[in-house]
């Protein structure tokens, strides 16, 4: 705390005396005379700053008459005007690719991109406002360098995996930290699925102003013990001084899977099981009387022939409507916005649909002192569909034979008698709903204690509460014989403070230093109460309230804390040189208590050489930095009490006992990422060009590991700070304007590449489970595939065949036969060589054709199901079509072996599953309309835009499966790039329009 | 108003200040092991909670039964579900990786260490009998998992050699930090892992009490110590020990034969059974994925029918016999039309273990072996277990007579690999001492601990 004051009482002492105030008010114009509103006005040199409103209109308190105005807008250049002791001062500003003078949103402040030192993707939403998103993270795929996005599946709702510069964690968790206006919020799953939620789906992507994505040291330091896996700092829109805006959007359209499979018919699948069967291991064997004997049902001998995967999917759909006010005076400026969401997905059952609200309002009390707020609060419906592990998963049903029938013509209901359970039952008998009801609000005063000087404090609040409702009727599998009902209610409170001061000032003209200096406070708490009854009169009464018997029932609840501080100074000498520092220093309750708290610094420099003389007036190059930066962030996500050890309940019949449940150490705590960037902004031909590079090499140590011990002692593991991992990689952006004038085209194209090595895990190898093949070894990349090769069939004799780890070929009973150390080798990788998307807009006057590209190269992905569905009719599961082309006769070459019921003929895990998932997506594509301004007024109305828009148009890919984007997440964090009936992402078709009044 | 305002930030920032008391949170689930074991209350709580692992599916809620009935499922019975785990067990071409293997492994070490961490702060229990009690009941829930253990995982015992060969490891003390739970044990031979049982069960059968009551009825008394002392010197083949334990158990008479068969699974706690597991609704080994009812039964709603039970075997009941004509069934559920067994077909139902004519066939089956007549005639135990099941009583007795009865009533309750093993008698193609018949080391534990050695064939 000495610090502290010492560090204040400076500050006082080296600003200036509050000089006298001169009022300037003007209209902030583009180059065709039209307003613009949202322009960021700041005194040069001071904290002094505000927006423009709607008419582009201004008012701003300057020290002095000599003060220097810089507006700043994305995709403007900048402009530094001179007041000249005029009281009205009107800017025109002229567009241009350039993002060097685009405000971006630091921790805890902001700077111009052009004095950046750290490395961070900015994301406007003008960039996607057009892109019918369903969650914001979706419109950032494809749309940052180092960003990789994937969204596991096609299912509403569902906890998308998304990874800043490669993955830095093992086992705490690589998701990103979300800050939302402030307050880091609750982004990772916290129902009882085990399947990851998304409670980011429940805010509105109209909401966000902007989306800033801290990536390097230098830009996420400040944000200490949480940083390691990248920030997130997402800030939603305001109100603005002038005349009351009101925007209507509205978008509606259709839903299709990506790719549907294909999957034998009646005729096909008898024939292939008729040959299975005869040349089972376990005799000559009748397909007829084996599949009587698995089903109890005579439908070999039926006419059906059902398509049953198709019956998995539906016609979904989508509706959005937003409605924005926003208005003010000099004084207030508020924005209310309401958005309605609603989704169905692809899959049938499945839906989402959200209503929210918000406010967001500022007050000047007076000249050196506002207060705001940003009050949320939002209600969504998810009607989930079951893991993909689950019987209950729909996408499952393609393993059903089509000789069975849908519908049991003996009852005219839907069929009990099929070789699985026929799980479209569950949607007529039963219903999975969660509701969401979640505000994320804060308020805050800001005091500006000179013009240099100003002191912000924040108090904001996350409170979320999850109410997840499951019945399953009698007649299902989960809810036979008298109907289950499951309820859960978890809410989760974070409350956090931030305090801080930010200063700015110009010493001389040499010598531009900002600083700022704070402390913030969060706590986190979740409780949970769950039941779960059984016994219903009927299917009608779905409550506890009517259920007989009480299967289950529990509460819980776990919390934590930090508190930290943090300083950061930049400085800027001769306009050239850039010179930032800054430190945090975290504690938390989660570290164990010999390490409470852990110190995050991180310097960097740049240099910007467009400055010098000698690159000055070149007609080529407009803009060049270098920059490079190094420090360390930490991830604490490593549960809430992990350094102790623990005993819990453990129960008996109606007793109870005790057991140890964990074994911990005092000094557990977060892992450290050490990472180096080096980096380079370059603008050529005025900005027509533009181009980021970035080279990273991160190092992480102190990886929270789970030390395998021997289990004859009572434990099997304990978790201590052990491993390292490095990711070095490489991204770059370019931007150019192909053309400008009345015809535009822009490409924005950007290419991201890592390479993740484990270099330490104390010797040991995690697995991902015995039908799974991720694995994390030492000098492999995470996640890499390791198991059994598949070398195709034998053609003599139709056994299917694998490679010893030296490439001799066994039959598979004789593999069996060699130690199993030389059975397994590296047989893929899911880590994609490369990524990236590019972007290309062209517009002629109002019209407008937005192309969104997202790619993915060199990643492998292995299909879990292959087992059941690919495996040449082992067992009555429908197999894929390609099983057909099976080793009938000696000398054949095929690479499907011979079928043979029961006997495992090339069924167990290995490569025969693994295909390269490379694909190249059109993500989004948009066709936009804006009508004239003269029409537009007509229909009183400032602007009015239509379009017409398509996501996932087209994917090209060599994978098989449903879906390239595939990432099965029932299964541990090991196995990336794993697919198990995992259902495929949307391709979805939409009209709208947005209109202003 | 400068130096208000920074007063004011000032204050704002040091009242933050006060928050770092604040990082001091307790869990609320759970207690910290330094405050786990103060009484004896905690000590009982502790041995509830060892009984409450030993429920699980990974022991004798499902594996200490399955594993073994698919290990010698030969002409008996058939795995058919999805599982490949079983799968492997019964196709005796099991991974070191096999989920099974590696959860009945590691989840009887839990269960010992809580037994050993009982052993090592009985200090805290004042009363001395009571101290005795719980320690014969540690030494009890130890002295069976060791049993276990070293039947599955450890060839088996060879009544004429040295039984020097790769048991389990021992551990015999309670792991409560890093450093004791990172102790690389060895494997003990398999006569010292028979040692300890038989020195376990032997203080259990002494200090244990005489009986228990109401809900307390899962938890050991000195004549389920007896039982499974009973069972231990069986697989010994020493025939007189087995007899005179088997003898004291039927002798107390705390024990009688239920009227019907059938009655003993579907009630709780009857007369009948000596070692039984407690569930409930809340409380069971699975009713999705794991438990005896999940993978056994296939009833409206009810079970998987992930095991079939094959005509080879059922065909040998009589026509009138109970254990047939009441506990096989035709399945009605999931994959319909196979039969089933009857004894497991309700998730809440309590699981015997040992049970009354498993005593009177070991008597039987050692006064036969032996020719003597201790407590009755052997062909009188074995028609007292057949008049209780309705099948005729027989009027001379071979050794193959009452190892058939044995088949016929303790079917599909865990005993069959290790009768086949203690008879030397073959499954199907694979010899008795098959290196296949034996689980394999779970591969996690060879990774955790180099000290280990792997079973022949892996």
């Amino acid at each position: 705390m000495k610090q502290t004051l010492l560090l204040l009482c400076i500050l006082c002492a080296t600003s200036s005396l509050i000089a006298q105030s001169y009022n300037v008010t003007g209209k902030v114009k583009d180059d065709n005379g039209e307003p613009l509103p949202g322009v960021t006005v700041v005194v040069k040199n001071t904290i002094k700053g505000t927006t423009t409103g709607s008419d582009g209109t201004y008012f701003l308190e300057v020290p002095g008459s000599d003060a220097i105005l810089i507006c700043s807008y994305t995709g403007f250049a900048q402009v530094e005007t001179p007041v000249n002791g005029q009281r009205t001062v009107d800017i025109t500003m002229k567009e241009s690719g350039s993002v060097l003078g685009e405000i971006v949103v630091v921790g805890y402040g902001t700077s111009y991109r052009q004095d950046l030192t750290g490395s961070i993707s900015t994301l406007n939403a003008k960039e996607f406002e057009l892109q019918p998103v369903q969650t914001f993270e979706n419109a950032l795929q494809g749309r940052a360098a180092g960003v990789f996005i994937n969204s596991g599946s096609g299912k509403l709702g569902q906890g998308l995996n998304i990874r800043v510069r490669g993955i830095s964690s093992v086992s705490a968790g690589n998701q990103p930290l979300f800050v939302i206006d402030g307050i880091p919020v609750i982004s990772e799953s916290i129902g009882t699925s085990t399947e990851p939620d998304n409670p980011l789906a429940t805010i509105a992507p109209e909401d966000i102003e902007s989306i800033d994505i801290l990536k390097d040291a230098a830009a996420a330091a400040i944000y200490g013990a949480r940083a390691s896996n990248g920030v997130v700092l997402v800030t939603t829109k305001s109100g603005r001084a002038g005349r009351t805006k009101v925007s209507l959007g509205y978008y509606g359209g259709v839903s299709s899977p990506t790719r549907k499979r294909e999957w034998l018919n009646a005729a096909e699948y008898r024939e292939l099981f008729d040959y299975a069967a005869k040349n089972s291991d376990f005799g000559e064997l009748s397909g007829a009387e084996e599949f009587g004997f698995e089903t109890g049902t005579d439908d070999w001998n039926s006419n059906n022939d059902t398509n049953w995967a198709d019956e998995a999917f539906q016609n979904g759909g989508v509706q959005n409507v937003n409605l924005n006010i926003s208005g003010g005076d000099a004084r207030t400026s508020f924005l209310i916005s309401g958005t309605w969401n609603d989704q169905t997905g692809i899959l049938v059952g499945n839906a989402l649909n959200r209503l929210g609200g918000r406010l967001n309002l500022e007050h000047k009390i007076s000249n050196r002192l506002k207060i705001g707020t940003n009050l949320n609060l939002t209600k969504s419906l998810n009607q989930r569909v079951p893991s993909d592990n689950a019987f209950t998963n729909p996408l499952q049903l393609n393993a059903l034979p089509p000789i069975q029938p849908k519908i049991d013509p003996n009852t005219g209901e839907l069929n009990q008698n099929t070789l699985y359970y026929n799980n479209l039952i569950d949607l007529e008998k039963g219903f999975n709903d969660a509701t969401t009801y979640r505000s994320i609000s804060n308020v805050y005063g800001q005091w500006d204690i000179t013009d240099k000087l100003y002191f912000r404090t924040e108090y904001g609040i996350d409170w979320l509460n999850l109410q997840e409702d499951q019945f399953n009727g009698r007649e299902t599998l989960d809810g036979a014989p008298t109907g289950v009902s499951y309820s859960n209610q978890v809410t989760t409170i974070n409350q956090n403070v931030n305090s801080y001061f930010n200063y700015s000032k110009q010493f001389s003209r040499n010598f531009d230093l900002t600083g700022t200096l704070g402390m913030q406070y969060q706590s986190g708490e979740r409780t949970a109460t769950s039941a779960t009854g059984a016994g219903f009169p009927n299917d009608r009464f779905t409550k506890i309230a009517s259920a007989a018997k009480i299967l289950g029932a529990s509460s819980t609840e776990t919390a934590y804390a930090f508190t930290s501080y943090f300083a950061r100074v930049n400085t800027k000498l001769f306009d050239r040189f850039l010179v930032g520092l800054s430190g945090r220093l975290d504690g938390s309750s989660r570290f164990g208590k010999d390490q409470r708290f852990g110190f995050f610094p991180a310097g960097s420099v740049g240099y910007i050489l467009s400055n010098e003389s000698f690159l000055q007036d070149n007609k080529v190059v407009n803009f060049l930095k270098i920059r490079a930066s190094y420090g360390r962030t930490g991830n604490a996500e490593i549960g809430n009490f992990a350094s102790r050890t623990l005993w819990g309940a453990n129960f008996v019949g109606d007793l109870s006992g005790i057991v140890p449940t964990q074994l911990g150490i005092n000094t557990l705590t977060w892992e450290n990422t050490d990472q180096l960037d080096i980096g380079l902004d370059i603008g050529l031909f005025n900005d027509r060009v533009s181009a980021t590079l970035d080279y990273f090499s991160k190092k992480t140590n102190d990886l929270l590991l789970n030390l395998p011990l021997p289990a004859t002692n009572g434990f099997t593991i304990i978790t201590k700070n052990l491993g390292s991992l490095t990711n070095n990689g490489w991204e770059a952006t370019l931007t150019t304007q192909n053309f400008v004038g009345d015809f535009r085209w822009s490409t924005t194209f950007n290419i991201s590449g890592y390479r993740n090595e484990v270099t330490n895990l104390n010797g040991s190898t995690i697995d991902g489970g015995s039908r799974q093949l991720g694995r994390v070894s030492e000098g492999e990349p995470f996640g890499y595939f390791y198991g059994p090769k598949y070398a195709g069939v034998n053609p003599d004799n139709g056994n299917a065949q694998y490679y010893d780890i030296n490439g001799n070929v066994y039959d598979q009973e004789d593999f069996f036969e060699i130690p199993d150390a030389e059975r397994n080798q590296k047989i893929g990788d899911p880590n994609p060589d490369f990524f990236g998307g590019m972007n290309n807009r062209f517009s002629y006057k109002g019209l407008t054709l937005d192309v969104q590209l997202q790619y993915v190269y060199g990643n492998d992905l292995y299909n879990i199901a292959g087992f059941f569905q690919s495996v040449n009719g082992d067992y009555f599961d429908n197999q894929s079509r390609d099983q057909l082309n099976y080793w009938r006769e000696p000398g054949q070459v095929t690479n499907i072996p011979e079928p043979r019921l029961y006997s495992g003929n090339g069924a167990i895990k290995s490569s025969r599953w693994v295909q390269d998932g490379s694909y190249l997506r059109v993500r989004a594509t948009t066709l936009s309309y804006a009508f004239p301004k003269a029409i537009s007024k007509r229909a009183k109305m400032d602007n009015l835009s239509v379009y017409l828009s398509g996501q996932n148009l087209f994917t090209f890919t060599k994978y098989e499966g449903y879906d390239p984007e595939v990432n099965a997440t029932y299964i541990s964090s090991v196995n990336l790039g794993h697919d198990f009936y995992t259902p495929p992402q949307a391709r979805i078709f939409t009209v709208g329009f947005n209109a202003t009044f | 108003m400068k130096k208000l305002a920074l007063l004011t930030g000032l204050f704002a920032l040091l009242s933050l200040g006060a928050c770092i008391k604040e990082l001091d949170i307790e869990p609320v689930q759970s207690l910290d092991a330094t405050l786990a074991l103060e009484s004896a209350s905690d000590i009982e709580s502790a041995l509830v909670g060892a009984y409450g692992i030993m429920h699980q599916g990974s022991l004798y809620g499902t594996n200490l039964n399955l594993v073994s009935e698919l290990l010698g499922s030969e002409d008996y019975c058939q795995w058919r579900g999805t599982f490949q785990s079983y799968r492997q067990i019964m196709n005796k071409t099991i991974t070191i990786d096999n989920a099974e293997a590696s959860r009945t492994w590691v989840d009887a070490y839990r269960a010992i260490n809580v037994a050993n961490s009982v052993l090592d702060n009985l200090n805290k229990v004042e009363d001395a009998a009571l101290r005795a009690e719980f320690e014969a009941e540690a030494r009890f829930i130890r002295g069976i998992l060791y049993f276990e253990l070293v039947r599955l995982y450890a060839q088996p015992w060879d009544a004429d050699g040295q039984n020097n060969g790769p048991g389990v490891p021992l551990s015999l003390r309670a792991a409560s930090n890093e450093e004791g739970a990172s102790v690389k044990g060895a494997r003990n031979t398999i006569s010292e892992v028979y040692a300890q049982v038989i020195s376990d069960l032997t203080a259990a059968e002494t200090g244990l009490p005489e009986s228990r009551s109401g809900t307390s009825r899962f938890r050991a008394t000195n004549y389920t110590a007896k039982a499974f002392l009973a069972r231990v010197f069986m697989q010994q083949s020493k025939y007189s020990e087995a007899l005179t334990k088997a003898d004291e158990v039927i002798g107390s008479g705390n024990y009688t034969l239920n009227a019907a068969i059938a009655a003993t699974f579907s009630n709780k706690f009857t007369a009948e059974t000596i070692f039984e597991l407690y569930n409930n609704d809340q409380n069971n080994a699975g009713t999705a994925n794991d438990g005896l009812t999940t993978f056994y039964a296939s009833l409206p709603g009810i079970g998987r029918s992930d095991v079939r039970v094959l005509a080879a075997f059922t065909s040998q009941y009589e026509a009138n016999d109970e254990r047939s004509s009441q506990l096989i069934y035709i399945g009605t559920g999931r994959r319909p039309g196979s039969r089933q067994t009857g004894k497991w077909t309700d998730f809440a139902q309590n699981i015997p273990v040992i049970r009354l004519t498993e005593m009177h066939l070991v008597r039987a089956e050692c006064n036969f072996r032996l020719g003597t007549a201790v407590g009755t005639e052997p062909l009188a135990d074995v028609n007292a277990v057949r008049k209780r099941a309705r099948a005729s009583e027989l009027s001379s007795l071979t050794l193959d007579a009452i190892i058939a009865e044995r088949n016929f009533e303790l079917c599909f309750e865990g005993s069959r690999i290790h009768d086949l093993k203690r008879l030397k008698r073959s499954t199907g193609t694979f010899p008795y001492n098959d290196p296949k018949l034996v689980l394999p080391i779970p591969e996690r534990e060879i990774r955790a601990n180099s000290a280990l050695v792997q079973n022949e064939g892996y």
